[in-house]
């Protein structure tokens, strides 16, 4: 029985994790042109790169990820590997899950770009807890999703709608030059974000324990009772 | 050991589809259909529709030009056949020679086309032979495609009313 819970644990960590982290870095980029009915991909742009990093550091500053347990010298070479892979498909995932939820061009991408620095560096100088931090990100992308893909894809619709009436008339002069996409790139976009929160919550603070040099690690050093577990638990 | 093989499978799982994610962002496919021929020109499988071709080839023949570049373009979706992007080009050379000016955006289509051929071609050299045609090798329609996009006190030559096409 405790060899069904270990193989499993294992393969949550070292394979579906990282498949939901790319999954999530795959869909993050991906648009469907409102004419053409086309696949557009988006590479990740600078912004979204240095948000990403913004984030990881959120990770490590609010015990998300104990990056000395991540990839420690103690531990064999393989798991290190498997280990920085993993937080190297989480960075991606970050990054794609920034550019899924930024209007593509224009002035709203330095606007919405702002407003995630400021809140991701405000953020650095606050005491947060995993779970605090993970309800704090949900807020974070859920907000700029209903303003990307509900309040701006409105403004764009070709059958307009009362949304499209309130928002010309607040924003009469204001040119927004944003490329329009089908409808059906929110639902993407959506998805993209269900799995990245979802490969947040399935994120431990500390690997699972498969060297025997983790328990060692863990004897001498006071934890937190949250490390260990993922979020989920 | 079981934990150990599943690390492996892991890593080498994350790096393939890593590879897979980087390789669909640079091809940029437009369509699923699109994937699969990149796919396909990727693994060295692929092939151009035949059948496309030589419809393409006879409504070349028959001075259909823009109906054959639509039929070539089915057949090399992936523009990775030297031949077809060779008649492409020849294509769009023949539609945009005219006695007293060149259509320039064809003749630039043409030039991308006939580039693109030289890029594929083993060494760079392409011959194709083709007695319906006065030029055989791609040097040679390169050529007369850059000339035709150039400008130049030749272009208000009145004799070049009689010149003829290839």
């Amino acid at each position: 029985m405790k060899d069904v819970a270990e193989k499993n644990r294992a393969l949550l960590h070292f394979i579906v994790l990282p498949t939901i982290l790319l999954t999530a870095g795959l869909l993050g980029g991906l648009r469907i042109d409102g004419q053409t009915r086309q696949f557009v991909f988006i590479a990740p742009p600078l912004v979204t790169l240095v948000l990403a990093i913004l984030s990881g550091a959120l990770f490590v500053r609010a015990g998300a990820i104990d990056l000395h347990r991540w990839l420690a010298i103690e531990q064999p070479m393989l798991t290190n590997v498997a280990h920085l892979l993993t937080l190297i498909s989480l960075f991606f995932a970050s990054a794609q899950a920034f550019n899924s939820v930024l209007p593509e061009s224009g002035l709203l991408h330095w606007m919405f770009s702002f407003f995630f620095l400021w809140a991701l560096w405000i953020n650095q100088f606050s005491n947060f807890d995993p779970r605090r931090l993970l309800r704090s990100l949900i807020i974070l992308f859920g907000t700029a999703f209903v303003l990307k893909h509900l309040l701006v894809a409105a403004l764009y619709d070709p059958q307009g709608g009362w949304l499209k009436a309130i928002a010309s008339t607040l924003l009469q002069g204001i040119s927004i030059d944003v490329p329009r996409f089908a409808p059906i790139t929110g639902y993407i976009s959506f998805f993209a974000l269900a799995l990245y929160v979802g490969g947040l919550l399935l994120l431990a603070p500390v690997p699972p324990d498969n060297s025997g040099v983790n328990k060692l690690a863990l004897s001498e050093e006071a934890l937190p009772e949250s490390s260990g577990q993922s979020s989920l638990e | 050991m079981q934990t150990r093989l599943i690390q492996i499978t892991g890593i080498i799982w994350t790096l393939v589809y890593a590879g897979i994610i980087v390789w669909i962002y640079a091809t940029e496919p437009r369509s699923f259909k699109e994937v699969a021929t990149n796919s396909q020109v990727a693994a060295g499988v692929y092939e151009i529709n035949q059948e496309k071709f030589n419809n393409a080839l006879a409504l070349f023949r028959r001075e259909q030009f823009r109906a054959a570049r639509d039929e070539w373009a089915g057949a090399d979706p992936a523009q990775k056949d030297p031949r077809t992007q060779f008649y492409v080009g020849y294509a769009c050379y023949r539609e945009g020679w005219g006695r007293v000016y060149y259509d320039d955006a064809l003749f630039k289509l043409g030039l991308e086309a006939v580039n693109r051929a030289i890029a594929l071609a083993p060494n760079g050299t392409l011959v194709v032979d083709d007695p319906n045609l006065q030029m055989h090798s791609a040097a040679e329609l390169k050529a007369e495609l850059e000339q035709g996009t150039e400008t130049g006190w030749k272009d208000v030559n009145p004799l070049k009313l009689f010149r003829q096409r290839k």
